[in-house]
């Protein structure tokens, strides 16, 4: 954005973030990264669930699974990642001064973003038509899996389930194959955030021009689709679903993902075109099998595919897949070492255009965060703060945004509407 | 829109006719006003779209959902999204191609010969309020169409251009495709089987995710620009959207932990079972998930006190995963979908047809079946927000539509 002034967007605004798991706080974060102040309400009944779940992946429980959830909800590495520069608000919603305080907040704010299932709002009473009557400018937006309406509207959505409603599962797989697949990740989250980011901002845009704001409803199973939307072109050209790829390409021949030297270790290389595929031959020493002049053209790659790969990869693992992307890219062939997370942490590109920054944390001591994603390179901005511990600013959002008194802040939390700790329940075990 | 009007439209800046047909009136009680529809959000917008790839592509066509006017420069010979198939009958036909009928519906499209007509698209950019490209930045460069050139052309101008690995950094000359930036930014390690390579997902999702990028820093940028009356530049690297899209990996950062590839069921309470015709997710990561799976189920083994707590159902995973899906291959995708639909931890995989039959897009209005001259009626999807009643894409445009009206007699110069 602005980098010569440091100027940003959405500077000035409020956004108050009830956001849950990852699609809303993912959402909060970037709009933060945007400029704006951002709030993250929370219940001490129902706080954000990625703050007590998921800490460590099953099978590698470490010590921090031992701690009581009053003290790992502080040290989550999946919240702590997603919710960093926000302040935090915890109040219980539940109850009707609870939701006073809210609204309060909600009268001073720009944005309100939840990713909740569509009847938890109404039931708190802070639905879209609560909301306005307090601040009729609001842009307010849920994310959800299917929509805020439709017969589908009340099913449960999490990331990858939301992967097999939206057909890009079924047309997954490897090449050749009858089982589809899922991607190894909650893909739906950032992909709906990111509608979601551009969603508020196309609102923001039309409030500067009307003075009105909107709700604004995203599902995430619509997202997944349109990224495949070709596939749905395809069905009416051709009545079939495209056979599985896997990691061929429907035009460029070879490509693939191939065995490098070493244990789970992989180079993905991409010919485009002729040129490439000369490059490629002349790397590995114009091997006979390679010059044959069936080879020459896409065509005949396309039908030698299988043939190609086999023969690639005899070449490929016996190299290491970082010396292989290094002497393929220097001969002009799109290659890539496949990166498992250690490495992306230590990729020289991603450091050198910022991705990671070191913050302390009160409690967790040094984190490795991500910074923020559009000011990359020369230019990218430290992060201000890591993710707040739960009501760590309670008293500031009251004292200072809402400007309750003293008196009121202390009857508030006396009366355990506003909350430094999380009441855990059997149910959040 | 005549073809004055689009002429009219780019000197004016109101372009809001060009991409969407003309919205009707909803109820008067409705509580969103016409002008409040973000389908029509960007109605004052020019954009200029010179892309090769798919990110830049899905920039621009977010950007004409969002109202913008949206002008696709190709080469003479066609965008390379109208040579990449799937084709009707696999017959290639550049008007006919998929990626070319979803991606670039809504669009106008100018074919230019660069760099020899470079000074019509410089022309063009004077008038403009965005530009979106993928070109590499020397060639760019070679063409008079820097960032330094075009901001002291137009100051209001913004410009985006995303790229497998941005402007910056030891990669910045690096080739790279769809594949190439889904390894090195990290989420194809964990995708697929244990057994077998890393897996790249369907479709060009590296480039999706650049795209939504792309798209909502554009509008971001306008959003600034409009306040300052000055534009800025974006450099987005795909491969940075990818690696910051990906969960789990302050995990690895901060805990040592690192993610693995689980296939298609990591765990009896959380994955994919089959079912008699098809797929489901189950997932019950939480007690009370797990309650109302069991609801769900009613099966009496599930009882049993070795699936009494998370713990001891993780430490008796397999006999637990054997129990579901015995249940799960006696279900069919309706019945299970029924049980989904009253909010039990259960997701149905939806195929393409079955979604484009489906209820929940068409209460949505997600599905436009756009009239396209070359390829007939097809399946359109979007806009991703709320859209007034009748609302459709234009259909993708024929190679060089709007030439005869922007060049037929000489773009306004300066």
């Amino acid at each position: 954005m602005d980098w010569r002034t440091g100027r940003l967007p959405l500077k000035g605004l409020l956004v108050v973030d009830w956001s849950v798991f990852w699609a809303g706080a993912y959402l909060g974060m970037m709009l933060h990264d945007l400029g704006a102040q951002v709030v993250k309400v929370e219940s001490p009944y129902n706080w954000d669930p990625m703050r007590t779940i998921l800490d460590v992946n099953p099978g590698a429980r470490g010590a921090q699974q031992a701690l009581p959830p009053e003290e790992r909800c502080n040290l989550n590495q999946h919240f702590n990642e997603w919710n960093r520069g926000k302040l935090s608000l915890a109040v219980a919603l539940e109850r009707e001064e609870g939701r006073r305080v809210l609204l309060d907040l909600l009268a001073r704010a720009d944005i309100f973003i939840e990713n909740h299932r569509p009847h938890v709002k109404e039931k708190l009473g802070i639905a879209y038509e609560d909301v306005r009557k307090v601040k009729p400018d609001i842009v307010y937006l849920s994310i959800s899996g299917f929509g805020q309406d439709g017969p589908e509207r009340d099913a449960l959505a999490l990331g990858s389930p939301v992967e097999l409603a939206s057909g890009l599962f079924s047309l997954n797989g490897y090449h050749g194959q009858a089982t589809p697949a899922k991607t190894g990740f909650s893909y739906a989250d950032p992909v709906s955030a990111l509608v979601a980011l551009g969603a508020i901002l196309l609102a923001l845009r039309q409030r500067r021009r009307t003075g009105k704001g909107r709700f604004i409803d995203i599902a995430m199973r619509d997202a997944l689709s349109f990224g495949i939307g070709s596939a749905f072109v395809d069905w009416a050209l051709n009545g079939r679903e495209r056979p599985r790829l896997g990691n061929r390409h429907p035009s460029y021949a070879p490509q693939g993902v191939y065995r490098a030297y070493g244990a789970d270790e992989w180079i993905a290389i991409s010919v485009r075109n002729d040129q490439e595929w000369q490059a490629l031959v002349r790397l590995m020493g114009n091997p006979d099998w390679a010059t044959d002049p069936e080879l020459a053209t896409v065509e005949g790659r396309r039908r030698h595919h299988d043939l190609i790969d086999q023969h690639l990869e005899r070449w490929t693992s016996q190299h290491c897949a970082r010396a292989l992307e290094a002497a393929l890219q220097e001969a002009g062939v799109p290659a890539g070492a496949v990166l498992d997370y250690r490495q992306l942490r230590f990729d020289p590109q991603l450091n050198a255009r910022g991705m990671t920054q070191e913050v302390q944390h009160p409690l967790f001591g040094t984190e490795v965060r991500t910074r923020s994603l559009w000011q990359r390179g020369p230019c990218s901005q430290p992060i201000e703060r890591p993710a707040p511990c739960f009501g760590q600013h309670n008293r500031y959002v009251l004292r200072e945004i809402l400007g309750y008194s003293e008196q009121d802040i202390q009857r508030l939390e006396e009366q355990g509407i506003i909350a430094s700790s999380i009441h855990p329940s059997p149910q959040h075990d | 829109m005549t073809s004055t009007s689009f002429k009219a439209s780019l000197a004016s800046g109101t372009h809001h006719s060009i991409t969407c047909s003309t919205p009707t009136t909803r109820t008067p009680n409705s509580n969103v006003h016409q002008e409040q529809y973000l389908s029509l959000a960007l109605s004052d917008v020019l954009v200029l779209e010179l892309s090769r790839t798919w990110a830049a592509a899905f920039a621009g066509r977010l950007l004409a959902d969002a109202g913008a006017a949206v002008l696709l420069v190709e080469p003479p010979d066609g965008h390379p999204l109208r040579h990449e198939g799937p084709f009707p009958q696999d017959r290639p036909h550049p008007e006919a191609s998929a990626p070319h009928l979803f991606v670039n519906a809504g669009k106008r499209s100018l074919a230019l010969e660069l760099p020899a007509q470079a000074h019509r698209l410089l022309a063009l950019l004077r008038q403009a309020h965005a530009f979106v490209t993928d070109v590499p930045a020397e060639e760019l460069d070679s063409m008079g169409l820097s960032w330094q050139r075009l901001h002291q052309e137009n100051p209001r101008l913004v410009m985006t251009r995303v790229t497998p690995f941005g402007d910056t950094g030891p990669y910045r000359r690096y080739q790279g495709t769809n594949l190439v930036c889904l390894a090195l930014g990290g989420q194809m390690k964990i995708t697929g089987d244990p057994g077998l390579p890393p897996l790249s997902n369907a479709g060009a999702q590296a480039e999706y995710q650049g795209g939504l990028a792309a798209f909502a820093g554009t509008v971001a940028n306008l959003l600034l620009a409009e306040e300052t009356g000055e534009g800025d530049y974006l450099d987005l690297s795909i491969q940075d959207v990818v690696a910051n899209n990906l969960e789990g990996r302050s995990l690895t950062f901060n805990l040592g932990v690192m993610a693995q590839r689980s296939g298609l069921c990591p765990s009896a309470v959380y994955g994919v079972y089959p079912c008699a015709d098809g797929w489901v997710f189950v997932n019950a990561v939480s007690p009370s998930l797990w309650e109302r799976l069991k609801a769900a189920i009613g099966l009496p083994e599930l009882e049993d006190p070795r699936f009494g707590s998370q713990a001891s159902r993780l430490a008796h995973n397999d006999e637990l995963q054997a129990i579901i899906a015995s249940w799960t291959v006696s279900m069919s995708s309706d019945e299970l979908r029924r049980l989904m639909r009253q909010g039990y931890p259960l997701t149905v995989a939806e195929t393409v047809p079955s979604l484009l039959e489906g209820e929940q897009w068409r209460q949505r209005c997600y599905v436009h079946r756009v009239r396209h001259p070359a390829a007939g009626e097809v399946p359109v999807l979007g806009p991703l927000w709320e859209h007034p009643p009748g609302w459709s894409p234009a259909p993708a445009p024929l190679l060089g539509e709007a030439n005869r009206e922007l060049l037929g007699e000489p773009v306004q110069e300066g």
